[in-house]
């Protein structure tokens, strides 16, 4: 299983999502799995859909919270190795930027506002954009030593441009954490010699209001998840939740809880109590397998998860109580995005597909 | 004649007359005196003034009875005398001004005396120069309390004169003189001004009089019409001249609470008046009477010059007097807004520059009881508007309509006092809603259809014809009134409400309205279009400017949720025909819009319309939901000039909605939706609606893409994909590649119900696939060309053989053919010589690079995919059992192959598929499909060549041949309309066909003999020309493909020419056709046999 991640893992997503499409036969149609309360009338559809990334749609990135005047923006980064980013006002691309030279670009993320951009791509390098008046062209970058699929966390340090990057590091079961923009090493995480619990496959970095350092979740290969405490680069807490790889998680750090989806059917919610253990508290079974990402809405309310069966699905995350499922794309959904929270009634979900389209929604804004 | 300068010798010349007029006093002697006169110098008769005048003063008052023409000559010397002298005795001037006013009074009574207009005229005169000849300020002394009985005596005088005169000069005379009494002269005479004071003991003084003269003047001036313009305007100059001074404000102000005490005897006293506040508002009062009068009058007065001098009365009275004349400053306003619009374009200017005067001063804005005035105006319109629109007639709405006008524009922002009181708000628009009623009986507008394909890219390709919203292109017909001028006004009326009105409040109000009823929804949509076009400033005239208008991004707000409401599903899907398209959908939604259908119903019977009542109400509610959809859509026009280029951001809305009715069938919505586009393309700056189209792909393929998710709701978003097709380049493929595969995916899963609206979307795909990539079509031809030309030069050469044959060295050449021959058939045999095979070696890694990309699946143009997945469906489609679905199927079928053509690989193994239902499309089934399906048929030979060789003789052309050859019969005898016949067509189609066909798929020996015979039969000259020309083409070809068989063919029909053997032992020619004598072949093959040889 290690060997066969680590030489392709798009070729065993291709060979699970034909699984996915055979297992689609024996559903009833194409309609929804679950009674919608709010939506029951038609199902729900998206307010628009972005057109012309010509390529497969790897990432999602809003980035609406910023100083007036300038229209709120999605950054999106495709299997073509370019990062689009997108006017949601006119709904069109304002700039493409090629920086990753053709290789897929699987991780874009905007700090300090909409200027800098850190874009991860399948060319090992990971890019560092400035972007204000219009720049386009990477002001740095830092060669990765990973060829796995993991993409990276940041966490804002208080002081000003200063922020923790992790990154999947040189060994295979690696994690590496930099100081940026100096690029020096803050740390190395590497589990215990007979953990095997293979490689990373998704990182959060996240700092707690009690705890004084920076902590990490970093989901691997065996479908285990473990929080590392960064600056005693020790093991908090290890939960085997899933059998099969762990393909993205989120945590929500006001309630302590996280969530995390793999390539089987299960979605596995898991907390955190205050002597730092993980532990499940709920999991979720859904009708088809495949989760390429989670993500929970920043105001806490709502979970949506993408699909390899071309579906987005919504949880309200307090129960997880099943939503909606928004059911547009004519592939696999690589990735859902939340918008910044803005004004009420405007947070925006995206879904990135294999389909080259980026739907984008506004469900649930009404509470 | 000689003037005497100084007094002395002047003195000498007149003593003598004086003298004899002091003793006799006749005419003639008055005469004389005034001759004198004429001869002296004005200085020196300054000097003898008293000494001059004593005589005739003297004639004046000698007691007894006078003939009146002695006392006329006497006063016109005076008069003579006063013009060219001044008087600076005070003394002079009263007694000379009591004397005059005595000439025409009787003593004994107030009547003025029975005297001649002549002596009347003189004595007005007489008066009018003695109050220029004043000195200084001796003319003030006629203005004490104490010689008020003089001066009020004359003031009746001159006012009864005036108004009881017949004569017009007298009239005239009198009341210029009155104003020169009432010292408000407007000549240039007097240089000195008074001062304050003096005017205020003046001001005092004649109040006295303002009754009297304020009345008797509004006699004369709404007296008889026929009186002529020149009294009444003279009679209104002395009234606001008049009650502009005494009433004057400023003056008013000035005034002590107490009256002072009189310094006069008490009589007189009594005659005085204190011009306390009381009394002026009890004079106010009463000249609102007055004033009211005056001006109901004199504003509907036939000569423009009297309503030209009412504007001025108006603009003094409100500069000078609005306080003190508030109650009448109402109507003093209505006057001026009544006019502003005037016939007269003299007073249309007059009256425009004091209202703007009026503006500039913020004479209304800011002051609270004008503005009140102008509301509670504006109030009592707007109450009886309703009841005066439906019982005026046209002329009398326009007026109404634009009194209503000029209040808006005079009270400008402050038009929100009036727009906050809700009940005002309610007058107003109810007011506006009915009189904008539409007239929705005609039923030629729900009638009048669009036919034909799309002709949006050329009816408004150009921009140079106006925006839309500038000249209305149709005319809306309205219930309550028919001149266009009114609609004008009204639409003024209600930019001027947006541009001056609180915009948020008008537009929920009247969002309001268009929501709560059917019958109001026209109506407030209209009214809504004109207020943001008001809004925006378009086309709005306005006095004040106001900084309380809608920012821009206020503005966008606001237009964005009307747009919102006009394009929802509700108000804009709405029923226009009763034309069932014949699909599920479409039923269905029908359905749901029962209920704008009932109604609609209601309208009709809640105002029953006496020339409509037998018209089916449906029909009334559908021409109502037509005219809806247009005023929304012009509404959309108009919102993007507000908006300029910032309505690019709301296209995203915007554009697929009125592209949609674009391709509406009813004629008028297409139409005003095409204007729409181009009014668009105007704000937005687009050059054309095609580029509109092309720009705005993205939004139009993002709602298209959406729809065809919801099929239900979707039956309009085939049209409006096509014309996204029609009009946009290939730019747009990558964008619209996951549409076609939504099209596909719904053609898969309804092909029952929506395949015909589908499968023209597919056809117009093709089509522009065709369109945008033909580089690929033109390679494989020109190198099928150049091929097929080697080919022919081949046959050419071998034919010129032929022919050389007979005539030339005969030897050398039959020797060359027979080694040819031989070669050839060792080539067939697989006898192959290296030697020959080197020639052909460069050739086939070639072909190997050709033969691998295609085979890499991924690699395929999009445009390929697309045009394989199209045609897949097309096999399915091919035997629908619909026959409009056949026809169409064939269509894109063979857009399919065009497209398809430059990649082989693709294209056969779907024609492989295709075959086969398409020769039963082209054995068995109806002539039309036949038709259709043969023109496939050409093009695949086309494309596919030698691929269908077999095929084709195998499964079409032995029964192409039985029926040409049955069908000939037919032709040959039928009449003239056979050419109009679906046999007749089918037969030409193939014969047209045939040939090209052959030569593409490179038919060999026995098939074209096959051919050749059942052509032959039309080469008679019994067949139709048409015929008979298109088999001579099959012909043509024919020689193409076998120069040598055709030949034969032909001559064994018919045979000009004997052949000599060359040599006695070869074997004459015998061929059938020879030393035949002429038959219905013979022209034809003539023709044919030329051309070979030629």
């Amino acid at each position: 299983m290690c060997r066969r991640l680590s030489l392709d893992v798009e070729k065993f997503q291709e060979c699970t999502r034909l699984a996915v499409c055979q297992s689609l036969l024996f559903l009833p149609g194409r309609c929804s799995w679950i009674s919608l309360p709010v939506m029951a009338l038609a199902p729900p559809s998206p307010q628009f859909v972005l057109r012309g990334s010509q390529s497969a749609v790897n990432t999602l990135h809003f980035s609406c919270r910023s100083k007036a005047h300038s229209p709120p923006l999605l950054f999106s980064g495709s299997l073509g190795g370019l990062i689009h980013v997108w006017n949601l006002e006119t709904r069109r691309v304002d700039t493409t930027l090629d920086g990753h030279a053709g290789q897929s670009v699987y991780w874009v993320k905007t700090l300090e506002g909409q200027h800098l951009l850190l874009s991860q791509g399948r060319d090992l390098k990971l890019c560092l954009w400035d972007l204000a008046e219009g720049r386009n062209a990477p002001v740095d970058s830092l060669s990765l030593d990973s060829v796995g699929f993991c993409k990276g966390s940041v966490l804002t340090e208080g002081t000003q441009g200063c922020w923790l990057l992790a990154v999947p590091g040189k060994d295979m079961d690696e994690v590496q954490v930099l100081d940026m923009p100096s690029k020096t090493s803050v740390c190395t995480l590497k589990p215990e010699a007979g953990a095997k619990v293979g490689m990373p496959m998704c990182l959060e970095l996240w700092k707690p209001a009690s705890s004084s350092g920076p902590l990490l979740l970093a989901g691997y290969e065996d479908g285990s998840v473990i929080l590392w405490d960064v600056s005693e680069r020790s093991v908090l807490s290890r939960l085997a939740c899933h059998e099969e790889p762990v393909m993205s998680l989120d945590f929500d750090s006001g309630r302590a809880r996280g969530v995390s989806g793999s390539s089987e059917k299960v979605l596995c919610v898991w907390s955190l109590d205050e002597q730092q253990n993980l532990k499940v508290c709920r999991t979720q079974e859904l009708t088809n397998p495949g989760i390429a990402d989670v993500a929970i809405r920043p105001d806490g309310k709502i979970l949506a998860t993408a699909g390899w069966d071309h579906r987005i699905r919504l949880f309200g995350w307090k129960q997880l109580k099943p939503l909606a499922v928004l059911d547009y794309h004519s592939a696999a959904v690589h990735c859902v995005a939340f918008s910044d929270p803005g004004r009420p009634g405007e947070q925006l979900l995206a879904g990135g597909s294999k389909d080259q389209r980026i739907s984008v929604w506004s469900v649930y804004n009404q509470t | 004649m000689a003037v005497f300068d100084s007094p002395q010798e002047a003195f000498g010349i007149l003593r003598p007359v004086c003298i004899q007029l002091t003793k006799t006093q006749t005419v003639e002697n008055v005469e004389r005196l005034q001759s004198k006169l004429h001869v002296v110098s004005d200085s020196a008769l300054q000097d003898l003034q008293e000494y001059v005048l004593f005589p005739l003063r003297f004639a004046l008052k000698t007691p007894g009875t006078k003939r009146e023409s002695l006392v006329q000559s006497i006063v016109e010397c005076i008069t003579f005398v006063l013009s060219t002298t001044c008087i600076k005795k005070q003394d002079l001037l009263q007694e000379l001004f009591s004397e005059l006013c005595l000439c025409l009074s009787s003593p004994n009574s107030q009547q003025s005396a029975p005297v001649s207009e002549e002596l009347k005229l003189a004595v007005v005169q007489g008066l009018h120069t003695l109050m220029h000849s004043a000195y200084g300020d001796i003319i003030l002394s006629l203005y004490q309390p104490c010689t008020l009985p003089h001066l009020g005596f004359a003031i009746s005088l001159l006012l009864t004169l005036a108004e009881q005169e017949k004569s017009k000069q007298i009239k005239t005379s009198a009341l210029k003189c009155l104003q020169v009494l009432l010292l408000q002269c407007d000549c240039q005479d007097h240089p000195k001004l008074l001062d304050d004071i003096e005017t205020k003991q003046l001001g005092d003084l004649l109040a006295s009089f303002l009754p009297g003269i304020s009345t008797a003047l509004t006699r004369i001036i709404t007296g008889d019409f026929k009186q002529g313009h020149v009294i009444i305007i003279s009679a209104l100059k002395v009234f606001y001249k008049t009650v502009g001074f005494i009433m004057a404000d400023e003056q008013l102000a000035r005034i002590p609470k107490d009256k002072e005490k009189p310094s006069v005897e008490h009589r007189i006293a009594e005659l005085m008046v204190h011009r306390d506040a009381n009394w002026v508002k009890n004079t106010g009062d009463k000249l609102a009477a007055l004033i009211e009068k005056i001006v109901e009058f004199v504003s509907v007065h036939p000569h423009w010059k009297a309503r030209m001098e009412l504007i001025e009365l108006v603009q003094d009275l409100l500069m000078k007097c609005r306080q003190s004349l508030l109650k009448s400053v109402g109507h003093l306003l209505k006057v001026l807004v009544g006019l502003v619009n005037d016939e007269n374009p003299d007073v249309q200017c007059r009256c425009n520059n004091v209202l703007k005067n009026f503006a500039d001063q913020r004479i209304v804005v800011e002051s609270r009881a004008l503005t009140d005035i102008l509301s509670e105006n504006l109030h009592s319109l707007a109450t009886a508007l309703p009841r005066l629109m439906s019982s005026q007639d046209d002329q009398g709405k326009y007026s109404t309509l634009l009194l209503l006008l000029g209040y808006l524009k005079l009270l400008g922002p402050k038009v929100n006092f009036v727009l906050h009181s809700v009940a005002h708000l309610h007058r107003l628009s109810k007011a506006l809603i009915q009189v904008l009623e539409l007239d929705v009986t005609d039923v030629k507008i729900v009638e009048e259809r669009r036919w034909g394909p799309d002709g949006l890219a050329e009816s408004s390709s150009s921009l140079s014809e106006p925006p839309l919203f500038k000249s209305k292109s149709q005319r809306k017909y309205f219930r309550f009134f028919t001149d266009e001028r009114i609609f004008l006004l009204l639409r003024e009326i209600c930019r001027m409400l947006g541009y001056y009105g609180d915009l948020y409040l008008l537009v929920d109000h009247f969002t309001e309205l268009y929501n709560e009823s059917v019958i109001y929804r026209k109506q407030a949509a209209m009214i809504l279009n004109e207020l943001i076009a008001g809004a925006a400033g378009i086309e709005v005239e306005v006095l004040h400017e106001t900084n309380s208008r809608a920012s821009a991004e206020e503005l966008k707000e606001i237009i964005t949720s009307i747009l919102e409401e006009y394009i929802s599903q509700k108000n804009w899907y709405l029923v226009t025909s009763n034309e069932a398209e014949g699909n599920r959908e479409e039923l269905t939604m029908k359905h749901s819009d029962l209920q704008t259908i009932t109604s609609g119903v209601h309208t009709c019977h809640l105002v029953p319309l006496p020339s409509s009542s037998e018209l089916s109400p449906i029909v009334c509610s559908m021409n109502s939901n037509i005219w809806q959809i247009c005023i929304q859509l012009e509404g959309i026009g108009c919102f993007a000039h507000a908006l300029g280029i910032e309505f690019r951001l709301l296209l995203m809305s915007a554009l697929y909605p009125v592209l949609e009715k674009a391709g509406d069938k009813t004629l008028l919505i297409s139409q005003v939706a095409t204007g729409t586009m181009v009014d668009i393309c105007h704000a937005c700056a687009y050059d054309s609606p095609r580029d509109l189209i092309n720009h705005n792909a993205d939004y139009l393929v993002n709602e298209i893409s959406l729809n065809l998710h919801q099929m239900s709701l979707s039956s309009h978003t085939p049209i409006v994909l096509e014309i996204m097709f029609q009009n946009s380049d290939a730019g747009l493929l990558p964008l619209v590649e996951d549409v076609i595969q939504d099209v596909l995916f719904s053609l898969d899963q309804f092909h029952d119900e929506r395949a015909a609206s589908f499968l023209s979307v597919l056809r117009t795909v093709l089509a522009a696939l065709a369109r945008w990539f033909p580089e690929a079509k033109d390679d494989k031809q020109l190198q099928e060309q150049n091929f097929r030309k080697e080919k022919y030069d081949l046959h050419q050469g071998s034919a010129t053989l032929g022919k050389g044959f007979a005539f030339t060295t005969p030897a050398e050449e039959i020797e060359q053919f027979l080694l040819d021959y031989l070669r050839n058939k060792d080539v067939a045999d697989g006898n192959v010589s290296d030697a020959d095979n080197e020639e052909e070696q460069p050739l086939p890694p070639e072909t190997e690079m050709n033969d691998v990309c295609p085979d890499v699946e991924a690699s395929l143009p999009v445009q390929t995919q697309i045009a394989k997945d199209v045609m897949e469906r097309c096999i399915h489609l091919l035997s629908d059992k619909d026959l409009k679905t056949r026809l169409k199927v064939l269509d894109v079928l063979e857009l399919c192959v065009t497209v398809l053509q430059s990649h082989e690989n693709q294209l056969l193994p779907m024609v492989h598929r295709a075959w086969l239902p398409l020769v039963h499309r082209l054995t068995n089934d109806d002539p039309l499909a036949v038709l259709r399906a043969f023109k496939v048929l050409c093009t695949l030979g086309n494309k596919c060549g030698d691929f269908l060789r077999n095929r084709f003789c195998k499964d079409i052309l032995p029964k192409l041949a039985v029926s040409l050859a049955t069908q000939a019969p037919v032709s040959a005898r039928a009449g003239p309309v056979y050419s109009h016949t679906l046999a007749f067509k089918l037969q030409l189609a193939v014969l047209q066909g045939l040939g090209s066909l052959c030569k593409k798929l490179d038919l060999g020996g026995g098939d074209l003999n096959k051919v050749a015979d059942a052509c032959l039969i039309y080469l008679s000259a019994k067949q139709p020309m048409k015929l008979q020309e298109a088999a001579r083409s099959v012909f043509l070809h024919l020689m193409k493909v076998d120069p040598d068989t055709t030949w034969f063919i032909l001559n064994e029909l018919h045979c000009p020419l004997l052949y000599e053997p060359p040599h006695p032992s070869l074997h004459p020619v015998s061929l059938s056709g020879m030393a035949k004598p002429r038959t219905e072949y013979t022209d034809n093959v003539l023709l044919l046999l030329a051309e070979l040889q030629g």
